[in-house]
């Protein structure tokens, strides 16, 4: 469809009447003759300066550094793959994973879910306040982790908390010990987790269940489907590449979590809210274990890898697109 | 559609139909109006304990409104701490990111919408796949390259590692897909128009929806991060607004009093920003993930 470039070189030549006198030099030519072609190189180039240097060139240093115990101070001591053995054989390591498998799980089985309901809620036909809903339940996306989790502290400290102190007043007990028992702990940043993440995955379905077209439900309804066949028999199978598109970002990134554990609990009591991504920041900024925080990192990075080309096989993302 | 509509309920009459249909609306409201109180009220907590004093603010019985209500925190707040210094650096801190990541983002998406070129598609997938690069993969050497490199002020630091995300580069490229014609791109450039003046003159505002989204991302993301700059920044004169009231968290022993008037003060910029863009962003965020 696109015309070939040569035959716009003389127009291009007899326009600029303000362009200087010395436009036409060979330099200057050449560069209008090849510019559409070198052009989509030059607009994408930043892009990949910085791709090499802050993240090829990191994962490079990250596999390097993996082989050695280095302190941060004089040379990296290389150590062949010690710290990958002995990061099999660590405790903590383990209970960072299965940690990290917990909030995984919980995202994908309990907060996904969670959404695609509200989701469904808010796509009720002639539905009022639609954006105000939408708009509040985004809201904590938006806010600073560090402010979320001071809001937490308010609602859930084990002396004072809100919630205990309304437990203490409506069901005459309050002594829950949110931030300080193992099991609660968990709860808590799992609840966390729930508040802060849902309202944002609701409106990637609510885009979704905006565009399923109204016919099939029409067509289902002359059908007599009740709502469950409805949404399982419509909605559902319409709503297959948003879903995949938000499981894959949520698988990928709830395996890294960090954020909600650490400025919560700090990973405590003990261990048992400690995720993978912790385990990293704690072995190479705390204990300045730098060589040890890399191996768990380069092992982050094979799981985060597999799971995302499975979870894309799985469910097919790209494969309709180009 | 009336006549399915008729057979499916056929045994009601029109009356008790209407009946069913209100009590399912009062249902439906109650549930989301419900859900907004669990979204709201904690926020609304905070900022009603902001105006408490410290004695006031974990007192039994809790109390919903501050009485008496006081400025003490946010006196405190301001008079004894560097806020404005935090401020101030995060907010330059983040438009620099935001104008930049934008422009790049836009730039790089362009080029991958509306160009043909050598390896496009393998340079797309590079660039696609490195969203699957977990931040905590490359934090450590990042840090131990640029603290080698003398480059952990928060200017450089928190701003060029991240500035041409490919999140950005992907939306744009979506956005720039199904909004910029290619009979528009060939007109401009049949009067003369260089390639980055066909950006400049055309594309970019084609793509301001976009960049709104894009950019609103950039501006929360960068603002409201913790991680990276808690691992960056070592001196307390380059703290940004959420290091700052985490030092100051740790500095009082986590009492609550002025950290909760900070994080009021520290929420308002991310929320105005957040309200005045707020369709561009939740429509440029889905565009991707809904593209037909």
């Amino acid at each position: 469809m696109t015309a070939p470039p040569p035959t716009r070189a003389p127009v291009r030549a007899s326009l600029p009447a303000h362009a200087p006198a010395k436009a036409a030099s060979p330099r200057t030519s050449w560069w209008m003759r090849r510019q559409r072609a070198v052009a989509p190189y030059l607009f994408i180039s930043p892009f990949y300066l910085l791709y090499g240097l802050f993240l090829l060139v990191p994962i490079l240093v990250g596999l390097y550094l993996s082989c050695t115990e280095w302190a941060g101070l004089g040379t990296p001591k290389w150590v062949g793959l010690r710290n990958y053995q002995d990061l099999l054989g660590d405790h903590s390591f383990w209970t960072a994973v299965s940690n990290t498998g917990l909030y995984v799980v919980f995202t994908m089985a309990v907060v996904m879910p969670a959404a695609l309901l509200i989701a469904q809620a808010l796509n009720a036909r002639g539905l009022r306040g639609r954006d105000l809903f939408r708009l509040a339940y985004f809201m904590p996306v938006v806010i600073s982790p560090i402010v979320i989790t001071l809001v937490f502290g308010l609602f859930f400290d084990n002396e004072f908390g809100l919630l205990n102190a309304v437990g203490h007043a409506v069901f005459g007990f309050g002594g829950i010990d949110w931030l300080g028992s193992p099991g609660w702990a968990r709860v808590t940043v799992v609840i966390l987790v729930l508040w802060r993440w849902t309202g944002y995955l609701t409106i990637f379905f609510l885009a979704g269940l905006q565009n399923v077209p109204k016919e099939l439900y029409e067509a289902a309804d002359i059908d007599g489907a009740g709502p469950i066949s409805r949404f399982r028999n419509v909605t559902l199978p319409c709503l297959r590449p948003v879903t995949a598109f938000v499981a894959v970002t949520v698988l990928v990134s709830s395996v890294q979590i960090f954020e909600e554990p650490y400025l919560l609990t700090q990973g405590g009591p003990g261990e048992s809210t400690l995720s993978v991504a912790q385990f990293i920041f704690r072995a190479g900024f705390q204990r300045q274990q730098l060589g040890y925080a890399a191996a768990a990192g380069v092992l982050l990075f094979v799981a985060v890898f597999a799971l995302g080309q499975l979870a894309m096989r799985v469910l097919g993302v790209g494969r309709d697109d180009r | 559609m009336t006549t399915g509509e008729f057979e499916s309920t056929a045994r009601l009459t029109p009356g008790a139909r209407r009946g069913r249909r209100r009590v399912s609306r009062a249902l439906l409201y109650t549930f989301l109006i419900a859900l907004l109180l669990v979204f709201a009220l904690p926020l609304l907590w905070a900022l009603s304990s902001s105006f408490k004093s410290r004695g006031d603010i974990f007192g039994y019985p809790p109390k919903l409104l501050p009485s008496p209500a006081t400025l003490d925190n946010y006196r405190g707040l301001l008079d004894e701490n560097p806020f404005w210094s935090w401020l101030l650096i995060s907010t330059v801190v983040a438009v620099i990111s935001t104008v930049a990541a934008v422009l790049l983002c836009a730039l790089a998406g362009f080029a991958f919408a509306k160009y043909r070129f050598r390896g496009k598609n393998v340079l797309f997938n590079v660039m696609f796949s490195s969203l699957a690069v977990p931040f905590a993969v490359i934090v450590v050497p990042l840090f131990v390259m640029l603290a080698k490199a003398h480059l952990t002020t928060p200017y450089f630091a928190l701003v060029v590692p991240w500035v041409a995300p490919a999140f950005g580069i992907f939306m744009m490229r979506q956005f720039a897909e199904q909004s910029i014609p290619d009979a528009l791109l060939d007109a401009a450039r049949v009067d003369g128009c260089t390639e980055f003046g066909l950006f400049r003159r055309v594309v970019l505002p084609l793509l301001r929806p976009a960049l709104g989204a894009l950019g609103v991302w950039s501006f929360l993301n960068s603002f409201n991060s913790l991680i990276w700059p808690l691992i960056v920044v070592s001196d307390p004169g380059d703290y940004t607004l959420p290091l700052g009231i985490q030092a100051l968290f740790g500095a009082t022993n986590r009492q609550y009093d002025l950290v909760l008037a900070g994080s009021v003060l520290a929420a308002v910029p991310s929320l105005l920003v957040f309200f005045l863009l707020r369709k561009q962003l939740l429509e440029g965020l889905t565009a991707g993930a809904v593209k037909s």
